[in-house]
């Protein structure tokens, strides 16, 4: 947790960092902003977007902001529950579709999440991942309320196949009214903006980050007399597996000192075991299964090389990590992963066989020659560079700047719609965007925003979570009570 | 000593909350809401009526009418006796135990008693509740097994109006926006009605 070492009482921003936007009301600088983060996968779910969501939060309550997080059920955890410093989680009881994200028809979350908007006091939305139906709900119905919206995108996309031009199509009718949009590296800003034919001034690009202090070096667990290739990933196509399952033979038979250790759950598990079962390599490929995240800095310590075999990654994750605990990184050179590191840590490769044998095989011939530096040097070198206290320092300059700019109007929400993603798909989604509105203002008849309670604001140093209420109240009750007439 | 205050429940209906000190180790509190109106009486009335006539200028059949009469007779009678629930009382009695108490419209009583050596605690929670989230006032049962452990969680007010905990928090920090904010004029905090009682979060 990059937080918890923190422990004094949150800042207000600083009036350096506010000072981002000019344009910006002067009111709005100094003041705390309600963030309500919306993603479909959140914890218990495991995976980079939700570590992002997580850590960021922690780190905005740290500077003195409310955070909310907004998810759907995952099985039997739903309802309301409290995350560390009071981070309040919201488990929607909505139905999941597909692969964790729930369905949508853009208009039956709107009760519940209005709800919470509003009894949240919520000024900013904050959606993640764009594969996350709930996230693009979330920002079509703040739209529709008049609130403003961020957006983060954590993922990559073609451009060429069906699902591809589908969820581009999506996309641009999803962020051509948002406030700001926020990707995880230059390649994924370019990315998006292609995609979603944004204009680029409203992106910002701020990386994720990784807990140096959970990923530290540890030397004596790695045996010497064997070369240990490491690889964490989910067992996906997306993450290359079919690349890993080509290289493990061809290197074990060149190289008889070299084991493989393996961790990660997936479909495309079963190749890895078939692979295994062919050349007879028991004793020396070990898979994990999947992984908790707070084991992953112990099977990291144990390798010596890194291998990330991704065919498709907007900010890896995972070579920071492994670079983090000090391991010598080989890397597909595929989407924003030559921006994450330096040259010097790692060895990029083209995403074939034949390509990454090559990186492996001088990573290897470099690490028996002793060229390659210490752990401790390069998990001191690493620490400095992605840290999530920067991220939210970084972001909160996004709110700042969005806290000050104007949601569109409805009518003006209408015309860029249909200005900006075609004349067909821009009048459908203009016809839900007013269906949409028409249900606002129903719901606001059924119950009026006046006679929603205001949740407690349990975030934070000041926040209910560490107030203690007398367990015998009797003299206290007196004033409370004098104060409620 | 007593005294009485006015609440308004998750629908915006209203609710009277009287709290009566008999002892230091005893109190009462009573949730009402105001009783059966003539005008919704009336209106759902009138609703059957035209539709049983509706029905009847259709098929001519007299059984119609006489089924609505019957409907709406039975229908009035075991709402009030089983459904429409005019007050909640919860008496407190320090060392014995907890006795909650509903009264229906037509004068049924029910009443449950819980021990004190049972009572865990009492806790305001959160809860989603149909298409809202609401806060709620619970007991939490000891597990007989586990004495760390909750066996049952009892809502209190379920019928009158779940929304004892709510009153506004004036005390809310951060920008509010204006639009989102009608405030109503009286003054809110979370005030611990009942018992000795704290807010208690749900450990993560």
């Amino acid at each position: 947790m990059a937080c918890s070492g923190g422990g004094g009482p949150s800042q207000p921003p600083s009036p350096a960092l506010s000072s981002v936007s000019p344009g910006s009301l002067p009111t709005c600088r100094s003041c705390s902003h309600n963030i309500c983060m919306v993603s479909d996968f959140f914890y218990p779910n495991m995976g980079g977007v939700e570590s992002h969501i997580y850590q960021l939060s922690q780190c905005l309550i740290e500077r003195g902001h409310k955070v909310i997080i907004v998810t759907h059920a995952y099985g039997n955890r739903k309802g309301i529950r409290y995350l560390t410093n009071g981070l309040k989680v919201y488990y929607l009881p909505l139905k999941v579709m597909y692969n964790q994200s729930t369905a949508t028809t853009l208009f039956h979350s709107l009760p519940l999440l209005r709800y919470i908007f509003v009894r949240e006091r919520v000024t900013i939305i904050h959606s993640h991942s764009s594969f996350s139906a709930m996230a693009h709900d979330a920002l079509f119905h703040a739209k529709t309320m008049g609130l403003q919206t961020v957006f983060t995108d954590h993922s990559l996309f073609g451009f060429a196949d069906v699902s591809s031009v589908l969820t581009n199509k999506l996309l641009t009718v999803s962020l051509c009214d948002t406030n700001h949009i926020i990707c995880v590296s230059y390649t994924s800003k370019e990315n998006t903006v292609l995609r979603a034919a944004l204009n680029p001034e409203i992106v910002s690009v701020i990386p994720n980050a990784v807990d140096p202090t959970d990923f530290t070096p540890d030397p004596f667990r790695r045996h010497d007399s064997v070369i240990t290739i490491v690889v964490v990933s989910r067992l996906v196509y997306r993450k290359g597996t079919d690349l890993l399952s080509g290289i493990i033979p061809e290197l074990c038979q060149k190289y008889p000192d070299l084991n493989f250790v393996i961790g990660g759950e997936g479909p495309k598990r079963i190749i890895l075991e078939e692979v295994r079962e062919r050349y007879q390599l028991h004793d020396r490929v070990r898979l994990l299964g999947a992984l908790e995240h707070k084991d992953v800095r112990n099977v990291l310590v144990q390798g010596h090389i890194f291998l990330n075999t991704s065919l498709t990654e907007a900010f890896c994750m995972a070579i920071v990590e492994a670079a983090s605990c000090g391991l010598q990184v080989v890397s597909t050179r595929v989407g924003g992963i030559p921006e994450v590191l330096p040259e010097s840590l790692i060895i990029l490769c083209e995403p074939s066989v034949k390509s990454l044998c090559e990186g492996l095989e001088k990573a290897i011939s470099q690490l028996k020659s002793g060229a390659l530096p210490p752990p401790e040097s390069i998990h001191n070198i690493v620490k400095t560079f992605y840290t999530w206290r920067n991220v939210a320092e970084r972001t909160e300059k996004v709110y700042d700047r969005v806290a000050g700019e104007a949601v569109l109007p409805m009518d003006k929400r209408l015309d860029r719609l249909i200005s900006h993603c075609g004349p067909v798909t821009g009048c459908i989604f203009a016809l839900l965007a007013v269906f949409n509105f028409l249900f606002l203002v129903f719901l606001r008849w059924m119950t009026p925003d006046s006679i929603i309670d205001v949740a407690i604001d349990a975030t934070g140093p000041k926040g209910a979570w560490t107030r203690q209420y007398p367990s015998h109240a009797n003299g206290d009750e007196n004033n409370e009570e004098s104060e409620t007439r | 000593m007593e005294d009485e205050q006015s609440f308004s429940d998750i629908c915006g209906g209203r609710l009277a909350l009287q709290r009566r000190y008999y002892s230091p180790s005893c109190r009462e509190f009573c949730l009402s809401c105001p009783r059966i109106s003539f005008r919704s009486l009336t209106a759902v009335t009138c609703t059957v009526w035209l539709a049983a006539y509706g029905l009847f200028t259709l098929c001519e059949n007299s059984m119609i009418l006489s089924a609505a009469i019957f409907i709406t007779l039975l229908g009035l009678l075991g709402y009030l006796h089983f459904v429409k629930i005019d007050q909640e009382t919860l008496l407190i009695i320090d060392s014995l135990g907890i006795q909650m108490t509903s009264s229906y419209a037509s004068g049924k009583e029910s009443t449950t008693f819980i021990e004190m050596g049972k009572v865990k605690d009492v806790v305001i929670n959160e809860a989603i509740y149909m298409q809202k989230v609401i806060y709620y006032l619970c007991i939490l049962l000891k597990d007989p097994v586990d004495p760390q452990g909750i066996s049952q969680v009892v809502p209190l007010f379920q019928f009158t109006g779940w929304a004892v905990g709510l009153q506004r928090d004036s005390s809310q920090r951060g920008a509010v926006r204006p639009e989102l904010l009608p405030l109503r004029p009286h003054p809110c905090r979370l005030d611990p009605l009942v018992v000795g009682e704290r807010l208690q979060m749900q450990q993560p």
